[in-house]
C-alpha cells in the first residue's frame, strides 16, 4: 500500500509539473502572453467570455504567485477553459468527446498488439536462432524503425486510396446517425480498423522483442531444467514455468510503451483523418487554439499517469514480493 | 575467436547499416552535384509525374521533388545527429553525476528524470512547438535535447553504479583525484558503449521527432527537409489526387534512414558489449529507441 501512495504521489507531482510549464510558457514568449494566448480569437470573441477566459488561465492583476495559483485552482476543479474554434464549447468537451475515439483507437491496439506480440515473442524464444527467430527479430527491428507516420501514410496509400478496400477518414460512416444499432457499431468498426491495425504494425516488435528477450533470460533458470527433467510436455514448460515469469518485466515495459502509443496514435489520427485527439489537436495547432493545445497535453499527461497507475496496481498483484514492502 | 582492431568492419549488420547512413550522407553533401534545380524554386507544372525531367515528379507548386529530397536529407540529418548530441551529453552528465555521487544530488536528479519521463514527449513538444510558432530546425533540435535526455540519464546512471564499485575507481579515490576528475576519466571512458547506443538511438529518435513535429505544422515551412516534405505533400492532399511520388518519397527515405541507423546500433550494441550478446541486447536496444517515443 506504501508502495502505490508514494506513486499516486509522485504522479500527482508530475501532473502540477505539466500544468506548471503551461502556465509559464505563454509568460516566456516574448510579447504580452494574453496577446499570445488568444491572438487567434480576433474580435468574435465577446469581451466577457475573454475576461473568464483569462481568468481562467491565471490572469490576474496580481503577483506571479497568486496567477500560479488561480491556474492550478481552475485546472483542479477542472475548468480547462473554452476552445477559441468550437467557440463557446469549453476545452473538456472538446477533448472529452475525441478521448472516446482514441481511447478506442488506443486500448484495442495497445491490447491487439501486446498479446500478438509477446505470443510471438514467446514462440521466438523457445525456437531461438531458428528461421522463425530471425524472421520475428529482424522485422521486430524494421518495424520499430520506421516512423508511425510513414507507417500510417503507407499504409493508407496502399488500401485506402489504391486499393479502395478501408474508407480513409472518420470514424462511422457520416450519413449515419450515432445510435447503438448494428449498422452504426459495423460502421464504427469497419473505420477503425485500418488506423487500429497500423498501430498495431507499429507496436507489437517493440513487445516481441522485450518479451523474447526476457524469455531467454528465463530459459537457462533451475526451475525450467527440472520442469523438463519431470518430464513436463514442452507446451507446459513454455506457457505455464518460462512465459508467465518472464511476463513480469513485460507489464512494466507496457507502462513506458503507453508513451509511445499516444505519440502514434496522434499522428495516425491526422493520416487516417480520424476523429480523436490527435485530430483535434492537428486542427487546433493550424488554428493556434492555444486553450485546445495546452488542454491537451494536461489531458494526455493525466492519461499516461493513470494507465501508469493502472500498471504499477497490476505490477503488486502479479509481483507477490512488492505487497509486502 | 578472432579479434580485429575494427570489429565493426567485420559485421555484416553494422556494414550494412554503416552503408545506408553513409550513402544518404554523401547525397546529402553531393546534392548541389547531382541536380541543378533549386528545392525550394517553382521549375515545373504543378504534380507532374516522374520522368526524365523531373526524376521524382513535382510537387503541389512545381518543386522538383528528387532535389527537395537530397537537399533535404542536409537538414534531417543536420537535426539528427545535432539534437543527438545534445541529448546524449545532457542524459550522460546527469546520469554519471547522479550515479557516481549518489545521495541528495542522486535523489533529486532521479526525481526530474522520472518525472521526465512520465510526462508524455510528443504531447509536451506540441506545446512547445506550437507557443515558439513556426520552429526552424535548429529550435526543434534545441527542445527536443531539452526534453528527450531522461531515458539516457536513467540507462547511464544505472550503469555508473556498477562501474563505480571497481576496483580502479576506489584506487582513484585513494589517490585523492578530483571527482570531476574520476567521472570524466575513471567512469566515463567506461560507458562508452552505453553512451553510443544513446547517442544513435537518440540521433533516431530526433530524425523521427522532427520530421513528426514538421508535419504536424510546427515547423518552419520554407525550410527544406524531410518532414516539410511530408507536411507539403498532405496539406496537397497528394494521395487523393493520385501524386503518391509526392508523399512516398520522404516516407521511403525515413525509412531507410532509420533503418539504416537501427542496423548501426544493434552492431554497436553487439560489439561493444559481449555481455549483452548473450541475449538482452535486443532488449535494451528496444528499449533505447522507444525510450522517448522513438516510434511516433
Amino acid at each position: 500500500m506504501a508502495f502505490l501512495l508514494r506513486r499516486l504521489c509522485f504522479y500527482l507531482a508530475a501532473f502540477v509539473a505539466a500544468a506548471t510549464i503551461n502556465f509559464f510558457l505563454p509568460r516566456l514568449m516574448p510579447g504580452d502572453p494574453v496577446q499570445i494566448m488568444f491572438s487567434s480569437a480576433g474580435a468574435e470573441l465577446p469581451p466577457e467570455s475573454l475576461q473568464a477566459l483569462k481568468l481562467t488561465f491565471g490572469f490576474v492583476d496580481g503577483p506571479l504567485w497568486q496567477q500560479y495559483l488561480t491556474y492550478l485552482g481552475s485546472i483542479f476543479s477542472g475548468d480547462l477553459g473554452r476552445s477559441i474554434k468550437y467557440f463557446p464549447l469549453p476545452v473538456t468537451t472538446v477533448l472529452g468527446n475525441a478521448l472516446v475515439w482514441t481511447a478506442g483507437l488506443m486500448g484495442t491496439a495497445t491490447l491487439v498488439s501486446f498479446a500478438l506480440g509477446t505470443f510471438l515473442g514467446i514462440l521466438a524464444a523457445w525456437r531461438r536462432g531458428s528461421l522463425f527467430d530471425v524472421i520475428v527479430s529482424v522485422g521486430a527491428i524494421f518495424a520499430t524503425s520506421v516512423p508511425a507516420v510513414v507507417t500510417s501514410l503507407i499504409v493508407v496509400f496502399t488500401f485506402g486510396f489504391t486499393l479502395g478496400w478501408f474508407p480513409t477518414g472518420y470514424a462511422a460512416d457520416p450519413a449515419l446517425d450515432p445510435a447503438f444499432s448494428l449498422t452504426y457499431f459495423g460502421s464504427v468498426i469497419y473505420h477503425g480498423l485500418l488506423p487500429m491495425l497500423t498501430l498495431c504494425a507499429v507496436l507489437t516488435g517493440g513487445f516481441a522483442v522485450t518479451m523474447r528477450n526476457n524469455m531467454i533470460n528465463l530459459l537457462g533458470e533451475d526451475y525450467i531444467v527440472m520442469a523438463r527433467a519431470k518430464g513436463l510436455s514442452d507446451t507446459r514448460v513454455m506457457l505455464w514455468y518460462a512465459a508467465r515469469n518472464a511476463l513480469l518485466p513485460t507489464v512494466s515495459s507496457l507502462a513506458i510503451a503507453i508513451g509511445t502509443v499516444l505519440g502514434g496514435s496522434l499522428v495516425t489520427e491526422v493520416v487516417f483523418n480520424y476523429p480523436g485527439l490527435g485530430n483535434i489537436l492537428y486542427q487546433a495547432i493550424l488554428a493556434r487554439d492555444y486553450p485546445v493545445i495546452q488542454g491537451q497535453l494536461l489531458i494526455m499527461t493525466a492519461t499516461m499517469l493513470v494507465a501508469n497507475f493502472v500498471v504499477d496496481i497490476s505490477y503488486v498483484l502479479l509481483d507477490p514480493r512488492l505487497k509486502r514492502a | 575467436m578472432k579479434t580485429s582492431s575494427f570489429p565493426l568492419i567485420h559485421n555484416r549488420k553494422a556494414m550494412v547499416g554503416a552503408l545506408i547512413v553513409a550513402f544518404i550522407l554523401l547525397v546529402a553533401i553531393a546534392a548541389p552535384l547531382l541536380t541543378t534545380y533549386d528545392p525550394s524554386a517553382r521549375v515545373g507544372r504543378p504534380h507532374q509525374a516522374p520522368s526524365l525531367d523531373h526524376w521524382l515528379g513535382t510537387t503541389r507548386i512545381g518543386q522538383d521533388v528528387f532535389a527537395r529530397l537530397i537537399y533535404g536529407a542536409r537538414t534531417s540529418l543536420a537535426v539528427g545527429f545535432g539534437a543527438g548530441l545534445l541529448i546524449t551529453a545532457v542524459g550522460t552528465a546527469l546520469g554519471i553525476i547522479a550515479g557516481y555521487r549518489g545521495g541528495k544530488v542522486d535523489e533529486v536528479i532521479s526525481f526530474f528524470t522520472n518525472m521526465v519521463l512520465v510526462v508524455p514527449n510528443l504531447p509536451l513538444l506540441l506545446v512547445l512547438a506550437a507557443f515558439i510558432g513556426q520552429a526552424s530546425p535548429w529550435v526543434i533540435a534545441l527542445i527536443l535535447g531539452g526534453t528527450s535526455w531522461a531515458w539516457g540519464a536513467r540507462v547511464t546512471r544505472a550503469e555508473t553504479l556498477s562501474v563505480k564499485q571497481k576496483d580502479y575507481v576506489k584506487s582513484a579515490e585513494m589517490m585523492g583525484e578530483p571527482r570531476w576528475r574520476i567521472m570524466t576519466f575513471e567512469i566515463f571512458p567506461n560507458l562508452i558503449s552505453i553512451v553510443g547506443i544513446n547517442f544513435i538511438g537518440s540521433v533516431i529518435f530526433a530524425i523521427i521527432t522532427q520530421a513528426t513535429l514538421e508535419f504536424l505544422g510546427l515547423g518552419d515551412p520554407k525550410v527544406v527537409s524531410w518532414g516539410t516534405m511530408l507536411y507539403g505533400a498532405q496539406k496537397a492532399s497528394a494521395l487523393s489526387v493520385g501524386a503518391w511520388w509526392d508523399i512516398l518519397t520522404p516516407c521511403f527515405a525515413l525509412a531507410f534512414l532509420g533503418i539504416g541507423l537501427s542496423l548501426l546500433n544493434f552492431a554497436v550494441d553487439e560489439i561493444a558489449n559481449p555481455r549483452l550478446r548473450t541475449g538482452n541486447r535486443l532488449g535494451r536496444w528496444s528499449a533505447l529507441i522507444r525510450s522517448g517515443e522513438g516510434r511516433l
